[in-house]
């Protein structure tokens, strides 16, 4: 059985075997047949190494039976070549596979006709066909290796490395890495009045500015531990940020431990009489100490300080029963196939018990989102659906409008200090975000 | 512990020696704290390079089990230690110095040493069961102190993990079925890393809870060196039964896929895996694709650490894991209504209650009808069990 993972650069590609296996098979094409899994169009957190050889295992260990050859390639999908197996039987493991991935949208989307997640070739009669495809698949796989020996290497953030990052926050300019996006109340008058401008960071900024040769995404709890020291930052820089009309509320998203520093409760003091205060909360931060969640959401009630239940998806709902934790308001992210008869009917189950009211419908790219949201009673919204509307009256508005481009509006709203907010020539107007009409 | 690790050294006996350092037999001036401090760092190196495991008795004894290459370290460290005492009465007669110290090679002595930890072990265990009870009574716990855990302690310990072989802090714990009033049955053994020890070993004074996501990168990390060790060694740990834990993040490793290539089909379905609620919540497609693929394979998933409270947050049956491990504390006392839903949810057969350190904890499960436990009161009552069958085998011979 060939069976290549890694690519090492004195080892050649699984692509190159593949084609060479290909040529000597053209001579022996009767009854050989050829499955190609498309792990490749998979989304790219449900492929990463740990998947695609889970499924390349799983696969081997199905199709021992057909004395076959399979290959993993460089990009993830696996091709097995094998000789007199029936494709109904062939099938049937690939089903087996598909139900591992099933909760990405390619493998049980379209008919039979579209399938995007397995193809087959009978190399009897489909075999040039065959052998191009894999000449391509090596041209290209060989075209990557090339532009990824050019990239600088970026090690993954570690024990050792994560200590010095954390050093360097104190010479990083925070304020120019963090974003703002608002949220908004829509009434029965389809008028959406923004409730509250959510503030977070952007990592890929974060990344650069911080720390360009380290990837700090590469692992989940350090970079929990890194957030705890950067949420100081935030609340550091917004307390200086120069807002011409303060926001109507600020929303954090903090660890649970950040709303116990004094530079929390100074935050909060500056804030008082000015602007309101919501803090988002992380599902496997409040997991982690849920005492300490319970005692911490009930002390910001009694100042006043709305909680939420932040980045739930329609998957999460499936396992967790919000209302349980009774935040003040839950935030769900909004995905396309919500809309399906089976998943809205799920969310309404889910969420029935939160209250719609009280749901937040996140990540709202297109009006779609918000048309399936106010069917549901939801009167919450963010997204850049929002945003691009934000920006469209603040300029219908605006004075100063003139010179700018529709983008760039759009783009000054989300920043807070720096270049593009110098650069607009209305930082009041920049800073209004009035009602927007006709919603929905 | 002793005898337990004493138990796990067996079949590498031909390397270990130890020494049995009596401080007991020392003036009792002679056996303050600062003594003692000074006296256990003298093994300080050979701890932390994981090549001498030191066990400390409450009589202020110290027992030292070290690997033979270390042998004039080791002597070293205790003429270091006899330099400290020197004017101690014991040391300063000739007669009398040679007593303080006995040395023993595992190869040839190791029954003699081990009905020694036996007899101390007991002599313990009857002291440490009526102060629990008494804690528990009064409501004491550990206290959260110390000093702050860093990234660069992180660092550094993970370093030691990665160098020296770990096999001296690999525990057994059984998860035993009691049912009605009968003795405990072990059903499976739980394989874990102490982590008090861990810190006891290479960070004495750290509080780890004060840094949680440290702490899981450290429990990771931890889970990849218990399953790289079990992919190299054929010893005692792989035999019978055994639980693991992981975090999902491993169980998608090359280092599983090899774990899972060792093990025979027919074994599969009596491994159990433990993963950690916060590790689930955090990813839970990449935990659903782990879990389908555990399953495929044939292990079943447990979810560690779920307190009380927590039941009806993380629902067992929604999440398709196998069993849960419910964490016992003393606040729990016997049910006298009704089963909460969230426990029927859970399914009382598929619980464990863990950290049964007395008595009350087997109470409060029997109440609720689990027949599941884990803890030091198990422990103790099984091997209290095992000695009088042992006991009485022997008298049996004599006969």
């Amino acid at each position: 059985m060939t069976f290549c993972m890694e690519i090492q650069p004195e080892r050649q590609l699984p692509e190159t075997v593949l084609v060479e296996t290909a040529e000597r098979v053209g001579r022996i094409r009767d009854g050989r047949v050829v499955v190609q899994i498309h792990l490749s169009r998979l989304q790219p957190q449900n492929r990463d190494d740990g998947h695609v050889r889970i499924a390349a295992r799983l696969f081997e260990t199905m199709v021992d039976a057909y004395h076959g050859q399979m290959f993993v390639l460089s990009n993830a999908d696996i091709v097995l070549l094998c000789k007199d197996a029936r494709i109904a039987d062939l099938d049937a493991v690939v089903y087996k596979l598909r139900a591992l991935f099933s909760k990405d949208p390619l493998t049980f989307s379209g008919d039979t006709e579209d399938d995007r997640f397995a193809s087959y070739f009978d190399l009897e009669s489909e075999y040039d066909d065959f052998l191009e495809l894999c000449k391509r698949m090596n041209a290209e796989a060989k075209e990557r290796v090339k532009s990824d020996r050019a990239k600088p290497k970026i090690n993954d953030l570690d024990a050792v490395s994560l200590g010095r990052v954390i050093e360097r926050i104190a010479q990083t300019d925070i304020a120019s890495v963090v974003r703002r996006q608002p949220c908004v109340y829509i009434n029965d008058r389809r008028i959406a009045e923004v409730v509250f401008q959510e503030f977070y960071m952007s990592i890929a900024d974060l990344q650069k500015a911080l720390a360009p040769d380290v990837n700090i995404l590469a692992n989940r709890w350090l970079f929990q531990h890194l957030s705890q020291a950067l949420d100081v930052s935030v609340m550091t820089a917004l307390r200086k940020a120069d807002f011409k009309v303060p926001p109507v509320a600020f929303s954090l998203n903090l660890n649970m431990t950040s709303v116990e520093t004094p530079q929390f409760r100074d935050f909060v003091g500056a804030a008082r009489g000015k602007s309101g205060v919501y803090v988002e909360f992380q599902l496997p931060d409040i997991l982690n100490n849920m005492d300490q969640f319970f005692r911490i959401r009930d002390e910001l009630r009694g100042k006043q300080i709305s909680t939420v239940l932040d980045g739930l998806t329609s998957l999460m709902l499936q396992f967790v029963d919000a209302e349980l934790y009774d935040t003040d308001f839950v935030k769900v992210n909004w995905s396309n196939d919500m809309i399906t008869d089976i998943q809205t009917a799920e969310l309404q189950q889910a969420l029935g018990p939160v209250g719609f009211d009280r749901v937040i419908l996140a990540r709202c790219d297109n009006e779609k989102a918000i048309s399936w949201g106010l069917d549901r009673g939801i009167r919450l919204y963010q997204g850049r659906f929002l945003d691009s509307m934000v920006a469209a009256v603040t300029m219908a508005k605006c004075p100063n409008a003139a010179p700018c481009t529709f983008a760039q509006c759009t783009q000054r709203h989300a920043v807070i200090s720096g270049r593009p907010r110098a650069e607009c020539g209305n930082n009041e107007k920049l800073d209004e975000f009035p009602p927007l009409h006709a919603i929905g | 512990m002793l005898v337990d690790y004493l138990g796990r050294l067996e079949r590498h006996r031909h390397d270990r020696r130890a020494v049995h350092v009596h401080i007991s037999l020392l003036h009792p001036n002679n056996r303050k704290d600062h003594h003692m401090r000074i006296a256990v760092g003298a093994f300080d190196n050979l701890i932390k390079m994981l090549n001498a495991q030191l066990f400390c008795l409450t009589s202020k004894d110290m027992i030292v089990v070290y690997r033979a290459q270390v042998q004039a370290d080791m002597e070293a460290a205790i003429v270091k230690i006899k330099y400290l005492f020197a004017d101690d009465d014991l040391l300063m007669d000739e007669n009398t110095a040679g007593s303080f110290c006995d040395w023993y090679s595992l190869d040839r002595e190791f029954d003699q040493l081990m009905t020694l930890a036996q007899r101390l072990s007991q002599e313990e265990e009857a002291r440490q069961r009526k102060q629990r009870i008494q804690d528990a009574r009064v409501g004491i716990g550990p206290a959260p102190k110390g000093k702050p855990f860093t990234p660069e302690l992180l660092a550094r310990t993970e370093n030691a993990l990665s160098q020296a072989d770990i096999a001296n802090l690999m525990r057994r714990q059984p998860i035993c079925a009691v049912v009605d009033n009968g003795p405990p049955q072990p059903i499976f053994h739980e394989i874990f890393i102490s982590i008090s020890d861990l810190r006891e070993t290479l960070m004495p004074s750290v509080n780890m809870a004060s840094s949680p996501w440290l702490f899981q990168q450290l429990t990771e990390t931890l889970d990849r060196r218990v399953l790289s060790l079990l992919n190299r060694h054929d010893d005692r740990t792989l035999e019978g039964d055994i639980s693991i834990n992981l975090n999902v993040a491993t169980l998608l490793s090359e280092e599983f896929l090899i774990f899972d290539d060792n093990i025979k089909t027919s074994k599969r379905g009596t491994i159990v895996l433990e993963l950690q609620k916060v590790d689930i919540f955090a990813d839970l497609s990449s935990y659903l694709f782990a879990r389908d693929f555990a399953h495929e394979r044939g292990y079943r998933i447990c979810i560690d650490g779920l307190s009380y409270s927590m039941l009806s947050f993380v629902d067992r049956e929604r999440l398709g894991a196998d069993l849960i491990k419910l964490v016992w504390d003393n606040n729990l006392s016997v049910e006298t209504q009704s089963r909460p839903e969230s426990l029927r949810r859970a399914g009382v057969t598929r619980i464990i209650l863990c950290r049964c350190d007395t008595e009350s904890s087997i109470d409060f499960g029997r109440s609720l009808g689990i027949s599941l436990y884990q803890g030091r009161h198990i422990d103790a009552t099984f091997q209290d069990i095992r000695r009088r069958g042992t006991a009485a085998r022997a008298r049996g011979k004599r006969k």
